[in-house]
């Protein structure tokens, strides 16, 4: 399931500037597909600006999101993955980040709940912090759907 | 840190897109009826076998027909719609309002069901929301049933005497419809009103009323007519089932062949309704092929001895008079091919976005699944003392995002220790309930969730998967065991 939502939204580079610029970037997929909107992106960015980077769910991996007030338009996910980690607030290193745009409080559950069985799982993990390729992350998330 | 004047002042806008509401209708549509194909087709293999003018009539088995077809699928779309709106409570009270409109009415309800079924679950949605964390405890259980029991009785009653004036009614559009229609001599229009009359059971009224008698009169005089072919005609849903066996997705797409069988060979040309139900677009398919059939039959001025009954490929041969072979046979080719390119046209429109879709529904129901379990676990565990931890809830700012990935991961966690009985579910910092026992909030959040939630316990963490504090709470819960 995740791995489906994820096709496609697969990104990498070496390094960006701010972790503004790196939200920008990772959003992009979504943007092109229609599931968010500029709004969105600018949500989701003020929401780490209010609320601190609390975002950041585990160490160097981050999940920016933010209520849906008309940025959504249909769920959706995407993924970044940086060489260089880029530092977010609080000096918080981050080098993945995954966009979860949902459009409201439940739809997306099983993708969450995918996203966690990886978290949860050493192995994958570490497999999932040293791959630099679509084809292995879409793999590993499907090891474990 | 918070800026709290900012959140407290955000307010919940949504606006998803035409294109995204139309799109999320027509995937509901599919998933109420595509679960349930099966049974149509065991009803057409039923039905083309053993009714009188079957393949092998047997008048035992034949008795089983009438009352699957009245009350057999349109109770499972019913319960199949409920289910999609509000979970098992929602199928109930969809397949009560359901019995009132079968009941009520003297033809088969495959739409009405498709309507009472998710109105039936979105009534019950909407009174157990109102009544969420009203319930006092221990009465949870009494609410419940009779909360549908009443409910449901009303909608019961309520379809009861609705439908019967709405048929009517709509039998009466029809009729005329196609009264005027036949007098403009422009008799492939028929197809306009045939095609949709069909699908809704609508065309006894047509059949019986209008279009025998004519072909009988026609008979007398020119020894056939072409009013027997005009809603009959076996291919617009040949061509219609071929499209859905070639673009069709997944479960449509593997069981149309059999469907195929059934109809054409078979003469029961209910089985294609099912999939026009479900793709409503697809009735310009069938209104297409219906037309072009009718013209050619006009142009070759090709009529059928009489009615044929069942509507299959067999019936029509036998009944074409010498000399009209080639008008009626053409006349079905071509059918079947309009009907076929239309259809395959507006269903590789579909496609594209079908995945999404059905992604979107199955992601839908597992979560509705989910809570439903969640509420299980609560209904179950007895013990209400003050001790006891039986509610957990993570909260963020969203409600939507960290929180649910911790709730989620936490709920793994219990599980794998098997620790039961304890609710872990998410929400926005504000809405957490006022029953639950600890709130976990990431350690940024704290000053908002202590504003909202003062005497409750707060777990604080830094780490939505691995954070000391979850461990700690983990291994007193083990305890507690």
């Amino acid at each position: 399931m995740l791995s489906e939502y994820l096709k496609g939204n697969i990104q990498f580079l070496e390094k960006v500037e701010t972790w503004e610029k790196a939200i920008k970037i990772a959003s992009e997929p979504l943007l092109n597909n229609e599931n968010i909107n500029q709004k969105y992106i600018q949500d989701m960015i003020d929401n780490i600006n209010i609320n601190g980077p609390y975002i950041v769910i585990v160490p160097g991996i981050a999940m920016p999101h933010a209520k849906n007030e008309g940025g959504v338009i249909k769920t959706g996910i995407s993924f970044l993955k940086l060489r260089e980690p880029v530092l977010f607030p609080e000096n918080k290193e981050v080098n993945i980040l995954i966009i979860l745009a949902a459009e409201d409080s439940d739809g997306h559950l099983d993708l969450i709940s995918d996203l966690s069985s990886i978290l949860i799982d050493e192995d994958v993990m570490i497999a999932f912090r040293n791959s630099f390729e679509e084809e292995e992350i879409i793999d590993l998330i499907k090891s474990v759907e | 840190m918070a800026n709290l004047a900012n959140i407290e002042n955000a307010t919940n806008v949504k606006r998803p897109s035409t294109r995204a509401r139309i799109q999320a209708i027509g995937g509901f549509l599919t998933n109420m009826v595509l679960p349930n194909i099966g049974a149509f087709i065991a009803w057409g293999i039923l039905t083309a076998l053993f009714i009188p003018t079957g393949w092998f009539p047997n008048e035992q088995l034949a008795s089983i027909v009438s009352p699957a077809i009245t009350y057999l699928l349109p109770l499972l779309l019913a319960s199949t719609g409920g289910r999609m709106v509000a979970g098992q409570r929602g199928a109930v009270m969809g397949t009560i309002g359901a019995i009132g409109l079968i009941v009520g009415s003297e033809i088969p309800m495959f739409l009405g069901a498709m309507i009472i079924g998710p109105l039936g679950g979105w009534v019950i949605k909407k009174f157990d929301k109102s009544i969420e964390n009203k319930v006092p405890a221990g009465f949870e259980m009494i609410v419940n049933n009779f909360s549908i029991g009443i409910l449901g009785f009303i909608l019961m009653v309520l379809s009861f005497y609705f439908i019967g004036p709405v048929i009517e009614s709509a039998n009466n559009f029809v009729t005329s419809a196609i009264k005027a229609l036949v007098s403009t001599g422009f008799l492939p229009l028929l197809s306009l009103i045939n095609e949709p009359a069909k699908v809704l059971f609508l065309n006894n009224v047509i059949d019986q009323g209008i279009y025998y008698p004519l072909g009988m009169q026609e008979t007398v005089n020119a020894g056939k007519s072409i009013f027997f072919t005009v809603a009959s005609n076996p291919g617009p849903g040949l061509g219609l089932l071929l499209a859905f066996s070639i673009f069709g997705k997944k479960a449509a797409k593997r069981t149309a062949p059999g469907a195929i069988v059934i109809h054409f060979f078979g003469g029961i040309h209910e089985l294609y309704f099912p999939y026009v139900l479900m793709k409503p677009f697809t009735i310009l398919g069938m209104i297409a092929g219906g037309m072009s059939g009718i013209t050619v039959f006009k142009i070759f001025d090709a009529g059928l001895v009489a009615g044929p009954s069942p509507g299959s490929i067999f019936a029509y041969l036998a009944l074409t008079p010498k000399g009209n072979f080639l008008g009626i046979i053409l006349g079905v080719i071509v059918a079947t091919i309009v009907s076929f390119i239309v259809t395959s046209i507006i269903l590789k429109i579909d496609k594209r976005k079908e995945v999404d879709e059905e992604d979107f529904e199955v992601s839908v129901e597992k979560s509705k699944s989910m809570k439903s379990e969640g509420k299980q676990i609560l209904n179950n565990s007895m013990d209400i003392s003050q001790n006891n931890i039986q509610k957990i809830s993570f909260a963020c700012d969203a409600g939507a995002g960290s929180s649910a990935l911790g709730a989620t991961t936490f709920r793994k966690r219990l599980q794998k220790k098997n620790i039961t009985g304890i609710e872990v579910k998410h929400f926005r910092i504000e809405d957490v309930p006022g029953d639950s026992d600890i709130i976990v909030v990431h350690k940024d959040l704290l000053e908002r969730a202590r504003l909202s939630h003062k005497n409750k316990r707060i777990i604080t963490i830094g780490n939505y998967i691995d954070d000391p504090n979850l461990a700690q709470l983990i291994e007193e819960l083990d305890k507690k065991k």
